[in-house]
């Protein structure tokens, strides 16, 4: 048997480099597949045996010769219920293509694949399931319950070309199911709640974000989302939410310090007393000096401007629009920031806000208002948090093609000399 | 500057019929009007989410439970880890819940699920009167 025995194949993207695999046929298909044999996969080091986790030696025997195919890393970081599915869902809308799950693979894997992008959740670096957690008392938000080391392993492996087993945390049983194969993509996400926790990883990430949901906001989505379920109250969502929240405030909330783009969603401002959670006023941080990241602007870059659309041109109904934008500092660096109270009610107003926006990044005149109406039915496609959302996913498409283009000089540069 | 100023002197009108086009294939009549979210007109907005499909029964006894456990668990004193574990269990299920309701959501009706990958096709325009 050809253990570890050199197989070539080349890459699906349309790079001329290759990819060295020591692994049965198939192993750069989209496809999940775990019938290899076992002593196949072992040879590798990486094993399909549940419940283990492994080292990095699973990855030994690939050997990927080539830069400009090395993914773009982007970590996400948000409480659970705070929207990073929706997010998730609008960024890879902008790459283009729908994310799916993997084809024929666990139905229960919380993974999205699209033709550009993969989406991962950090929950499969769990190391405690949900009755471990509930053995030692730890919360999901502890780093305790998390296995930081394969965590920075697997992702530092994505990063250089190579794929890995990685374990699925199954939401529904509470249990880790067998793994499942990644294989670098173009683009690669790690959404969940501490993609900035550990600084091993942290480094790995190319662009970061933090979603910041205002308490009040996040009692509003719950009662929202699970009010209609069985069992469920406005008693137990608070419960919940204040028992969750010592955790929250020591674990997830400090990474938005190294976020490089926060969105900041509050109770509006524009109806006094309001804390429906229904209007929201919403603030993209944007950190100053990152690379391959210029931040937004609105009229006039670095002036401080407070901007309500509404008026002889555009008319707006109750509550109304209200923008500001400004250089601000957010622990200690330097910020811009762009904020937006209120919802957009007409097509006008999108686009007449689109418009006046500059930086966006955007590919032709009025793709972003194209982006919000694409997902008119996803939450917040009327208000700030669509809309920053598919700023920062036009971002981050900006960034990626820049670093692409970097890399892509970089050798040609190298083969002068 | 000189870009901002010339952007802002265009009627905003001109702006909503030129994206029209390009944006609103589904839509022929809506350049002025109001945004026309496509969920919204076929079920209306937050109370499709409601009406929608009911959460597996698997995973809403299991929540059922786990909320029961929790009230127990944080019944004697709050504060607790094993209380806070306890409602951190009920969140992931939420969540979970969540999930699996949008997804059948999503799969429920072809003819959306279709629509949605292919709008500018004949069988998914829809006219305003």
């Amino acid at each position: 048997m050809a253990i570890c025995s050199a197989h070539t194949t080349t890459t699906s993207l349309h790079s001329p480099c290759t990819t060295t695999v020591s692994n049965a046929a198939g192993f750069r298909q989209r496809q999940v597949i775990f019938f290899t044999s076992s002593s196949n996969r072992r040879s590798c080091g990486g094993g399909g045996g549940g419940r283990r986790h492994h080292g990095g030696a699973r990855t030994s025997c690939f050997q990927v010769s080539c830069s400009v195919d090395k993914p773009v890393v982007i970590g996400l970081a948000a409480d659970s219920g705070c929207g990073k599915s929706t997010f998730m869902r609008r960024l890879t809308s902008v790459f283009g293509g729908a994310a799916v799950p993997p084809k024929g693979g666990n139905p229960d894997s919380n993974t999205l694949i699209s033709d550009t992008t993969t989406v991962i959740c950090l929950d499969d670096y769990h190391s405690l399931d949900r009755n471990g957690r509930k053995e030692y008392g730890v919360t999901a938000l502890d780093p305790r319950a998390n296995n930081f080391d394969l965590m920075y392993e697997q992702v530092k492996a994505i990063k250089d070309g190579q794929a890995v087993e990685k374990p699925i945390y199954n939401h529904v049983t509470g249990l880790l199911d067998p793994p499942e194969l990644i294989t670098p993509p173009k683009i690669f996400v790690i959404e969940g709640l501490h993609p900035m926790f550990d600084q091993r990883v942290r480094d790995l990430l190319d662009f970061s974000i933090y979603l910041d949901i205002s308490d009040e906001v996040k009692f509003a989505w719950k009662i929202q989302r699970d009010m209609a379920e069985r069992g469920h109250s406005l008693e137990s969502i608070q419960a919940s939410i204040e028992a969750r929240k010592p955790d929250f405030d020591a674990y997830i909330d400090p990474q938005k310090q190294y976020a490089d783009a926060v969105i900041e969603v509050l109770p509006t401002q524009l109806i006094p007393g309001d804390n429906e959670g229904k209007v929201l006023r919403v603030k993209l941080i944007m950190k100053e000096g990152v690379k391959f990241f210029n931040p937004v602007y609105l009229f006039d870059e670095g002036s401080s401007i407070s901007w309500v659309p509404c008026g002889r041109k555009l008319t707006c109904s109750y509550p109304g629009i209200k923008f500001a934008y400004g250089p601000d500092t957010y622990f200690g660096k330097e910020v811009s920031v762009l904020e937006m109270d209120g919802q957009f009610d007409k097509l006008d107003e999108l686009i007449y806000v689109e418009s006046h926006l500059s930086n966006l990044s955007t590919k032709f005149y009025g793709e972003v208002t194209q982006q919000m109406l694409k997902h008119a039915d996803f939450p917040g496609s009327n208000n700030g948090t669509g809309l920053f959302q598919t700023i920062i996913g036009l971002k981050i498409r900006d960034l990626y093609e820049q670093i692409v283009a970097e890399r892509a000089g970089v050798p040609a540069e190298a083969a002068k000399v | 500057m000189a870009s901002t100023v010339a952007s802002l002197s265009i009627p905003a009108t001109t702006f909503a019929a030129a994206a029209a086009g390009d944006v609103l294939p589904r839509r022929k009549a809506a350049a002025t009007g109001r945004v026309w979210f496509p969920v919204a007109r076929r079920g209306g907005g937050f109370a499709v989410r409601s009406t929608g499909p009911a959460t597996p029964s698997n995973i809403s006894d299991k929540l059922s439970e786990s909320i029961k456990e929790a009230e127990e668990t944080c019944a004697d004193e709050k504060g607790t880890a094993e209380c806070a574990a306890a409602w951190d269990n009920v969140e992931e299920i939420s969540a979970a819940a969540s999930h699996a309701r949008d997804n059948l959501k999503e799969n429920s009706d072809p003819l959306e699920k279709y629509c949605k990958e292919n709008p500018e096709t004949d069988e998914c325009r829809i006219y305003d009167n």
